[in-house]
Formats: structure tokens, C-alpha cells, sequence
């Protein structure tokens, strides 16, 4: 694929990984901090705000350069996004018939799009680096 | 598919590093070539026939199943 084409999604610098691990534990600081300020939040708001930073967090992962982007890293990625994807929808029906059958209905309050995008970018960036573990493994 | 990526390698005194900076690769990916873990493209399988100065097909082997 041609780099110019509108298909082609420019990668980040290698050095943003670092920037994304930040994203993991300042939501729990966060929200920490904020029930010590007694600012009123309720658990729902505190867990869409960790879900928030999270998936900016795997999203930032998922999308920085590896050491040597070759074609078998991108295939990876290829595969990781189709499984990845494929876990998400298992997963999410998983969630909804736990809470059928705990609450008698299918939607739920935990389902935003928070949510649904930290567990994609969480799954992508699992089904990515256990392929990249199979690889290196003797 | 099986391939004969070692044997050549080993026939040309090159190792792996040598083989993937030539064909603008990393290390790991001549290894996962060469332990039949990842197939390689078009491209990448006539680039490392073109190093080793043999035909394709020489190179690369189907197997029962593929």
C-alpha cells in the first residue's frame, strides 16, 4: 500500500509508549484525589474516568512504532485488531447476559463507549504482544 | 511451507542479522521464517532469493496441508 493513500495510518514515535504508561495509574490517582477533595463523584463517574485514560493509554500502545516496523510486525497488527475485535464482541455478550441474568435486562449502565474502547485497545494490544511473545519464543 | 532459508544461510557464512539487514528486516523475523512460524510475502520471499542467488521455488517448499 501506497504510503499517501488515504488507507495508510501514520504511526507514533516509539517514545510515546512511555507517555502512555503514564495514562494507567492517573486515573486511579485522580479519582483518589478526588474523594479526598470530597468532590462529589459518583462510582459510576470514577469508573468511566479510569476507562477513559486507560483506552487512551492501549490506544497510544497500539498505535506507537516498534523498534523495526517490518511486514511481519504489521501482520500482527493486522491479526491483532481482527482478534481483538473478535474478543470484544464475546466479551460484551458475556456482560450482557450476566446482567440479564442478574438484573433482567440487557443494557446496563457500564456500557459507554469508554468502556467498549479500553477493552478493544486492551484486547488488540493482548492478542499483539502474545504474538509477538509466540514469535520469539524457541 | 517449508524452506531452506538455514541452509543457504549457513552455505553463505551469513547469519541471521546479516540476512535481515540485507532484505530490511529485523533478526526476528528471519527467525520466525526459517522456524516456519511466519510466512513470508511475495515481495520479501524474492527479495531473500535474490541474497542467496537461487530460484524461489528452491527456496520455499510446499508441504501436505498448505
Amino acid at each position: 500500500m501506497k504510503e499517501k493513500s488515504i488507507l495508510h495510518v501514520p504511526l507514533l514515535s516509539p517514545a510515546w509508549k512511555k507517555v502512555a504508561f503514564i495514562f494507567f495509574p492517573l486515573p486511579v490517582i485522580l479519582v483518589i484525589g478526588m474523594a479526598f477533595s470530597r468532590m462529589d463523584i459518583s462510582p459510576d463517574d470514577s469508573a468511566q474516568i479510569i476507562y477513559g485514560f486507560w483506552a487512551i493509554g492501549f490506544g497510544l500502545l497500539n498505535l506507537s512504532r516498534e523498534k523495526e516496523e517490518d511486514e511481519m510486525i504489521k501482520s500482527f497488527r493486522l491479526q491483532a485488531f481482527q482478534t481483538g475485535f473478535y474478543w470484544l464482541i464475546w466479551g460484551l455478550g458475556a456482560l450482557m447476559l450476566i446482567n440479564y441474568l442478574r438484573y433482567d435486562r440487557i443494557t446496563s449502565e457500564i456500557f459507554t463507549a469508554y468502556l467498549v474502547l479500553f477493552l478493544l485497545n486492551a484486547y488488540v494490544y493482548a492478542a499483539f504482544q502474545y504474538q509477538k511473545y509466540m514469535a520469539s519464543k524457541d | 511451507m517449508k524452506n531452506t532459508i538455514k541452509v543457504e544461510r549457513a552455505r553463505n557464512n551469513m547469519t541471521q542479522q546479516d540476512l535481515a539487514e540485507r532484505v530490511n528486516v529485523s533478526r526476528q523475523t528471519i527467525n520466525s521464517i526459517e522456524a516456519g512460524k511466519y510466512v513470508p510475502s511475495t515481495v520479501l520471499s524474492l527479495k531473500i532469493a535474490k541474497v542467496f542467488l537461487v530460484p524461489l521455488e528452491e527456496l520455499f517448499e510446499l508441504e501436505e496441508g498448505d
